[in-house]
């Protein structure tokens, strides 16, 4: 039942990046409606106030969730693709490797920087 | 048939042969049609008067066999159930079914089908093995549970949904609508208790979620069956029985034999008495 759960979990991330997709989407660019209902959310762009948020254990939650989610969808995404047109199992087993290991590169790569905020 | 009721058409009919030809060609073919010509009815002409070599298959001209499924102007469609007239046009293209290999002309190579629909275990799977093996009754089945199914059992494996479906032509391992079909069909029969040993042929990369709902196969079948949503139903059950939802529900027992205290229903008297 591998492939049904992987699957299962795409339909699941799917449905956690929109959730987890509109909050960044509404913080980052509609500061304009947010203020309407009292809420201050300027300078969501600049450096200091980015580098305060991703030092904060619920945005680092939230941005690390949204990582390891839009990776998993995207990229198994990309190997359902990509096997559609593969002509043999050992090319299958290549591209999963491949995918797998640049999912995991990505990953740490992006979760570094909140996860070594929060560690100082 | 009246010569003022007959009009000529022109036939497009595809050649192939493997150990002769290095690729496809089209021929054509002039022949005469009149209301109620079958496709296969101007092929049959053609191999009887202009063409003996013209390879097709065909058996019961009555789209109940599913031999003569071919390519039609540019749709796939069984021959015999298929009037020229309905076309509107003075020329007709005919060439095999795409996304299945070619034998020769019209005669596509069925033999994955038939490997995919043979994976599948497309039989009743009781646990009651004496029962299979020697049969003393039937197992219990109600009519809502036919209904369930019933449109499923209808396959009459032309191969045609397998032609119309875009995922079978860029993926050749992908087991096609009819296989995933048939396996939906036979886990959702209530006398069935094979789903675990089905479910590991078609939850594979080239299994039941590589399906991507096109409805192309349910478009195209003769029949007027709905594979496509046969596979979504298909589906539903593979996630239910993965996340631990699906009703365990052991095959139907077969119909206890009529006893001394239930006896059967007497026929009713006739309420007409004859003279």
């Amino acid at each position: 039942m591998r492939n049904t759960r992987l699957w299962f979990l795409q339909l699941v991330t799917g449905a956690l990046i929109a959730i987890l997709l509109g909050i960044h989407m509404v913080m980052m660019h509609l500061d304009t409606i947010l203020g309407f209902f009292g809420i201050d959310a300027v300078e969501m762009h600049s450096w200091e106030s980015m580098i305060d948020r991703a030092g904060q254990g619920i945005w680092a939650s939230l941005y690390i969730a949204l990582l390891a989610f839009v990776l998993y969808h995207a990229l198994n995404g990309l190997r359902n693709i990509i096997l559609e047109l593969a002509p043999s199992v050992r090319t299958e087993r290549i591209i999963t490797r491949t995918i797998m290991v640049f999912g995991i590169v990505v990953f740490i790569w992006g979760a570094y920087v909140p996860i070594a905020l929060l560690a100082s | 048939m009246t010569e003022a009721n007959t009009k000529q058409i022109t036939l497009r009919v595809q050649r192939y042969n493997p150990e002769q030809d290095s690729s496809p060609y089209l021929q054509e073919f002039i022949v005469p049609v009149s209301r109620g010509t079958t496709v296969l009815d101007g092929l049959l002409y053609i191999k009887e008067n202009m063409d003996s070599s013209l390879a097709f298959r065909t058996s019961c001209r009555m789209g109940i066999c599913g031999s003569c499924g071919m390519l039609i102007n540019n749709y796939p469609h069984l021959a015999c159930h298929t009037q020229i007239e309905e076309f509107h046009t003075d020329t007709l293209t005919i060439k095999p079914l795409p996304n299945l290999a070619i034998i020769k002309d019209l005669v596509p190579d069925l033999a994955t089908l038939f490997d995919n629909h043979k994976a599948i275990k497309p039989y009743i799977i009781h646990h009651d093995t004496e029962e299979m093996e020697t049969p003393s009754a039937e197992f219990t089945q109600t009519s809502q549970t036919l209904d369930s199914f019933l449109q499923f059992t209808y396959c009459i494996k032309c191969g045609i949904c397998i032609s119309a479906c875009p995922t079978s032509a860029s993926d050749k391992l992908f087991l096609g609508p009819q296989a995933l079909a048939q396996c939906y069909r036979y886990c959702s029969d209530s006398r069935d208790g094979g789903e675990s040993e089905r479910f590991p042929v078609v939850d594979t990369d080239h299994g039941v979620w590589h399906c991507h709902l096109a409805g192309a196969c349910s478009e195209a079948c003769p029949k007027g069956l709905d594979p496509a949503l046969a596979i979504q139903l298909l589906k539903r059950r593979l996630v239910s029985h993965s996340l631990g939802l699906s009703k365990k529900q052991s095959p139907s027992p077969i119909v206890p034999p009529p006893t001394e205290s239930n006896p059967k229903v007497p026929f009713p008297e006739f309420t007409v008495k004859g003279s």
